[in-house]
């Protein structure tokens, strides 16, 4: 009897141990890429363990087509892929640092850019960087990019010579903006595009077709990511670069940090902000905050009664606790907006007005708009995977109520909200809470334009990007920005103050709410230097090329 | 007349286990500890508004100057990010992890037992359906079922609820036919059937109110288990929306703040604990006495 | 030749049952949803795609029809997309069923080597004090939800007395130094068959305070079913018969008694395997574990409804088949229950 059961138990498990045999065959190839770990360049003194950097970090891969690449991939996509440029942080000496692209320059008119190359870049599967890779990527990039839109300007891209590609425009625009974006922007080998063209899912297998100074070595999802660098790289390796990055995907805030403190990886790239404390006061390491390219927008939705009167709007503006939302939404870490566009991105501007917190005012506009004590009620939606909107949104249902503004809160999953606001006029929310950031480094074509410029003759006038979710539409708005944005480039004083406007006829009408722009903070081992933060690359917080063991 | 007088016989049986379940739960100290735990969260959460030092708090009005102060004489499990009185939430929050779960429990018996007992009574092809659907039911892990089904019916304690109901009623359909078969044979159901008497009012007045001990009985056993399960969905994010609290939610809120702020997890969690050992404490006893798995 | 028979008849409804099943995913999946198409393909949708989806699904058809279609893409193994990863679903529940089941396996063991000497404790030294004792463990096992058990676990053996890691699987950089040959898949097992004890001590690490925390319900049902199957063994005559005859005490508890009592337990430490199945999805989340309930609950929170379908199905399947193996060992290890 017992020999049957030890049977029976030996067969249960070999049973099993096939089964995920065959599901071995999946995980297998990401695995077997993995090269002889011994194998030193010859630049650098052999080392008997590569110099390896453990990085946690929340951003989940959607895809590894650099094309396609419109969301937290970026984080790890501007470590493999390179642009023609890359924009510096505000107050740099130099707007833009060359990377693919040597030099460029542009027509008086705005209509014409040329780029000159950079000579002996090699893709990381050996084919050669030039212009004819240049034309083929952006021409990729123009046709079904996640982010095809920002070439919107762009009416051709012609190989002048091996080495010089030249855009002509249909329309004025800052090309050395967009060409820096961190989406739609990466020159790619013209192998890995023929090879995706044929099949999609070319890059599942991990392989990659960038320049950048590392490659991906392997990939397991939700897991983790393995760089290792691309010892050919045009900008050479110095001693104490690191020679692998091993990128641990974790969503926990608060296991990051454990792993963190814990020494079970080197950088966290989230800490929960209320305990930042503990690392303050810690002295192996430093923390640093900085501005970000994110804000909170609140929308009103204009097509319902009675948000569809700016004074009940400017009201509910006056209702909003600015300070406490900073203080709890944030812990600290923002600063209110002035307007939709995060300090340090373009245009933003000191003289764009503000609402401060006056429930005395918010009353008397209430009462001139006919709502004397309120008494309506507002359906306010907000993405429930965002800890920050659920921690400040029922500071508004309190305050609103102080007005007699009846909130009711309703937390969904993001995309459920998105498809609840692009619905049904009458079963849409009332508010609407985004957190939004720009494409690229331009919030006047992106923030201003695609929150608040209404298109279309008949409700609910979205445009384009579907992101103007106040459903408003403002002739005189739309006439400012087509005249800000026209004049970009080849009036930029100009532009800048038309652009101010905009802003200011914005916050009057008060189609939304301005929150906060967020901060990012940063917390750094002493262990570690050479960080630099850029806040033009959201999702982007270490450029690991960057970073090396400190002395 | 003479069926009034068998209708007596079962009453008379049903009220003797029921005395004798209370007199076994009296004698045993760990069961009537229990019992008094159960009677009293069941209290608070009945009366919560009335019980809770900060009701308004409790369901969900913020107070910042307040933000996540340790414990102390005024807030005794602290308060949470946006100053509310963690004690007050824990309160509240009995509604929906207690009292809904008996809710569940409730609605499932109800749906459950009816089932069981004409698939028990009448047999043949109508018990043959009626068990073949509970069991296709019964096929799926009832967490896994409940979690499929809320996600179809969307977030929110009503639909959780739903869909906790939806996945537990077959077991009573099974435990209650077995019962009835076992009743079937007892001689006042015969003697109704004898008489004429016509099969509904028979499962009506004389099968059902025999299968009540039983049910109840392992309607406690399950109760820690619904609980659990309901605390599992609201700390998925399926159950309970905030800011109205529940313990699982706060369990799952609180995680975040676990390394400094240990507070805003500990208590909610303390209270499912509790409540559940006791139901589990209690349903223990009850089937120590009266084993309803025994018409499984 | 009975128990033949009844194999047979256990292998036949278990078919039954699994088709019952795909009918009632298909309900949940298709009929629920108002608008089942754009429930599949995901919010982001344009028109031209859910009229795609809308055909693919047969959603316009009746009935019956849409449940064949649906059959027969069950059938080829598809399972549909997940609308966040874009892979197909078998492909994400493959890659992940590994770690999974290691875990399952870890947990479901501990909670035997925990539990079956608890009850056999417990049944020793009937209403003495450590019957008491096991008795209390047991229902403060069954009592404690396990996402707040795992949370405690954490902080007390990993912040306090960093003892343990802390979540994951595996040491990141251990692939560096001591990498994993996949063979298996199950770590424990590549490690031990590769001789890389380095990585052995490290998945091990990695794996006790998950197997622990999903173990502490089972653990509870295993030592109560011991306990009543062991008692209800020590009344038996043979028992008594041994007792007489003067063989040791001990002896006759753990070797005689123990090994009637085992079929009993088997069937309680197979059901609560379908415990332990959802509890691997509060545990998983808990510890980062990389595995099918950690993607089960993402997909549930991001309403990725072709992953949440393919998940309850699959767990649905597994659930019965845990259930077929169980009756069809148990009837071979005690020919009598065939014949009830």
């Amino acid at each position: 009897m017992n020999k049957k059961l030890l049977v029976l138990s030996l067969l249960l498990v070999a049973a099993v141990l096939m089964t995920s045999c065959g599901s071995a065959a999946t995980q297998a190839p990401a695995v077997a890429s993995q090269p002889p770990a011994t194998q030193a360049p010859t630049a650098i003194p052999p080392t008997p363990a590569p110099l390896v950097l453990k990085i946690a970090n929340t951003a989940n891969v959607t895809t590894w087509d650099p094309v396609l690449s419109f969301s937290t991939e970026a984080a790890y996509m501007a470590n493999v892929y390179e642009q023609l440029l890359r924009i510096n942080p505000p107050g740099s000496a130099q707007k833009f640092t060359p990377l693919l692209a040597q030099s460029w320059d542009a027509s008086a008119d705005g209509l014409t850019w040329t780029f000159h190359l950079r000579q002996g870049v090699k893709f990381h599967d050996g084919e050669t960087m030039n212009a004819a890779a240049v034309k083929k990527s952006i021409d990729a990039e123009r046709d079904h990019a996640g982010a095809s839109f920002i070439w919107a300007p762009v009416k051709s891209v012609d190989v002048v010579d091996d080495y010089t590609v030249k855009f002509t425009l249909s329309y004025a625009a800052p090309l050395d903006l967009i060409a820096s974006s961190l989406y739609g922007t990466w020159i790619v080998s013209p192998k890995a595009l023929d090879a995706v063209a044929a099949n999609p899912k070319y890059y599942d297998s991990g392989v990659d077709g960038g320049t950048g100074p590392y490659t991906i070595q392997s990939y397991t999802p939700d897991q983790q990511i393995v760089f290792s660098r691309f010892d050919d790289y045009w900008g050479g390796w110095k001693p104490g670069q690191y020679d692998k990055v091993l990128v641990n995907i974790v969503p926990e805030a608060t296991t990051q940090e454990q792993m963190l403190s814990g020494g079970q990886v080197d950088l966290a790239e989230r800490i929960p902000p209320q305990d930042l404390g503990n690392f303050q006061n810690n002295p192996n390491f430093t923390v640093d905050t900085e501005p970000s390219f994110f804000n909170y927008v609140g929308f009103f939705n204009t097509l319902h009664k009675p948000l569809d009167d700016p004074k009940v709007r400017q009201a509910l503006s006056y209702a909003i606790p600015y300070g406490d939302i900073i203080k709890i939404g944030a812990q600290g870490l923002g600063t209110q907006s002035r307007g939709p566009v995060p300090q340090g991105v373009f245009p933003w501007s000191p003289d764009v007005n503000q609402y401060t917190y006056d429930l005395a005012k918010a009353k008397q506009l209430l009462s001139d708009a006919g709502h004397p004590n309120g008494g309506f009620s507002i359906n306010l939606t907000y993405a429930s995977e965002n800890d920050s909107e659920a921690a400040f949104a029922p500071l508004i249902k309190d305050s609103f109520s102080q007005i007699g503004v009846n909130v009711t809160l309703t937390p969904m999953p993001f995309n459920q909200q998105w498809e609840l606001a692009k619905g049904d006029i009458a079963k849409q929310q009332d508010m609407f809470l985004l957190l939004y950031w720009p494409t690229y480094s331009d919030a006047g074509s992106d923030n201003l334009w695609s929150m608040f410029y209404g298109t279309g003759d008949k409700p609910p006038y979205l445009n384009a990007t579907n992101f103007n979710l106040s459903y408003w539409k403002n002739d005189d708005y739309n006439k400012l920005l087509d005249t800000a944005i026209g004049e970009e480039v080849t009036n930029p004083t100009d532009s800048q103050a038309q652009f101010v406007k905009a802003m200011n006829l914005l916050v009057d009408q008060a189609p939304g709410v301005f929150f906060y722009d967020t901060k990012a903070a940063f917390v750094i081992p002493k262990s570690i230097a050479g960080f630099k933060y850029n806040l033009n690359y959201p999702f982007v917080y270490y450029f690991f090329y960057d970073l090396h063991p400190a002395q | 007349m003479e069926i009034d007088t068998t209708v007596s016989v079962p009453q008379v049986e049903s009220t003797r286990t029921f005395r004798h379940v209370l007199a076994v739960i009296a004698r045993d100290p760990l069961s009537l500890a229990s019992t008094i735990v159960i009677v009293l969260f069941v209290l608070i959460a009945l009366f919560a508004y009335q019980v809770a030092p900060h009701p308004d708090e409790g369901a969900g009005k913020t107070n910042v100057s307040n933000t996540m102060l340790a414990p102390s004489w005024d807030h005794p499990f602290g308060t949470d990010l946006l100053g509310r009185d963690m004690l007050s939430r824990v309160i509240i929050g009995a509604q929906p992890a207690l009292i809904v779960p008996i809710g569940v429990v409730l609605f499932a018996v109800l749906i459950g037992a009816p089932l069981g007992a004409i698939a028990g009574y009448k047999g043949g092809w109508v018990d043959e359906i009626i068990m073949r659907v509970t069991d296709l039911f019964l096929a799926f892990p009832s967490l896994l079922l409940a979690m499929a089904i809320a996600s179809a019916l969307g977030r929110g304690l009503d639909k959780a609820a739903i869909a906790l109901v939806v996945s537990w009623w077959p077991w009573y359909t099974r435990l209650t036919r077995g019962v009835t078969i076992s009743l079937k044979e007892r001689y006042f159901v015969e003697a109704a059937q004898a008489v004429g008497v016509n099969d509904w009012v028979i499962i009506a007045r004389h099968i059902l109110p025999n299968t009540i001990s039983p049910v109840l009985v392992q309607a406690t056993v399950d109760l820690g288990t619904v609980i659990l399960a309901m605390g599992g969905l609201a700390f998925l994010g399926l159950g309970t929306q905030p800011p109205a609290p529940d313990w699982g939610l706060m369990v799952s809120d609180g995680r975040t703040y676990i390394l400094n702020q240990w507070w805003i997890a500990t208590f909610p969690g303390i209270a499912i604990f509790v409540v559940v050992l006791a139901f589990n404490l209690l349903g223990d006893t009850l089937r120590d006495i009266f084993d309803p798995r025994q018409y499984r | 030749m009975r128990q033949f028979e009844f194999i047979l008849r256990r292998i036949l409804t278990s078919l039954f049952v699994l088709i019952g099943v795909s009918i009632m995913t298909f309900f949940i999946s298709r009929v629920i949803p108002t608008n089942a198409a754009a429930m599949y393909i995901g919010p982001k949708a344009r028109q031209e795609d859910i009229d795609r989806v809308t055909k693919q699904l047969g959603l316009d058809k009746p009935l019956p029809v849409q449940y064949m279609i649906y059959m027969n893409q069950l059938l080829h193994g598809d399972l549909g997309d997940s609308i966040s990863t874009k892979r197909p679903v078998l492909v994400e529940i493959t890659s992940r069923l590994p770690a999974s089941l290691e875990l399952l396996f870890s947990g479901m063991l501990l909670a035997t080597l925990i539990g079956v000497p608890l009850g056999v404790l417990s049944a020793r030294w009937q209403g003495k004090l450590p019957d008491t004792g096991v008795r209390a463990i047991s229902i403060m096992g069954v009592s404690m939800p396990a996402f707040y058990l795992g949370l405690l676990l954490q902080i007390f053996l990993f912040r306090d007395l960093h003892l343990l890691p802390l979540a994951g699987r595996v040491s990141g950089d251990l692939q560096f130094t001591h990498p994993i040959q996949p063979i298996t898949n199950f770590f424990l097992i590549d490690s031990l068959l590769t001789q890389n004890w380095i990585a052995l001590k490290d998945v091990a690490l990695h794996l006790v305070l998950p197997a622990l925390t999903l173990a502490a319900y089972p653990i509870g049902l295993i030592a109560r079913m011991t306990r009543a199957a062991m008692l209800e063994v020590l009344e038996q005559d043979y028992i008594r018969t041994a007792r007489a005859y003067g063989i040791r005490d001990s002896v006759v508890t753990y070797l005689y008694a123990l090994k009637n009592a085992i079929s009993p337990t088997l069937t309680v430490i197979g059901l609560t395997f379908a415990y332990a199945l959802t509890g691997t999805f509060f545990v998983e989340i808990i510890f980062d574990w990389p595995g099918l309930g950690l993607f089960t609950v993402r997909s549930l929170l991001a309403v990725d409804y072709p992953a949440i379908m393919g998940m309850t199905l699959l767990g649905a399947a597994g659930y019965v088949l845990i259930n077929l193996v169980v009756d069809v060992l148990q009837a071979w290890i005690d020919p009598r229950i065939s014949l009830k």
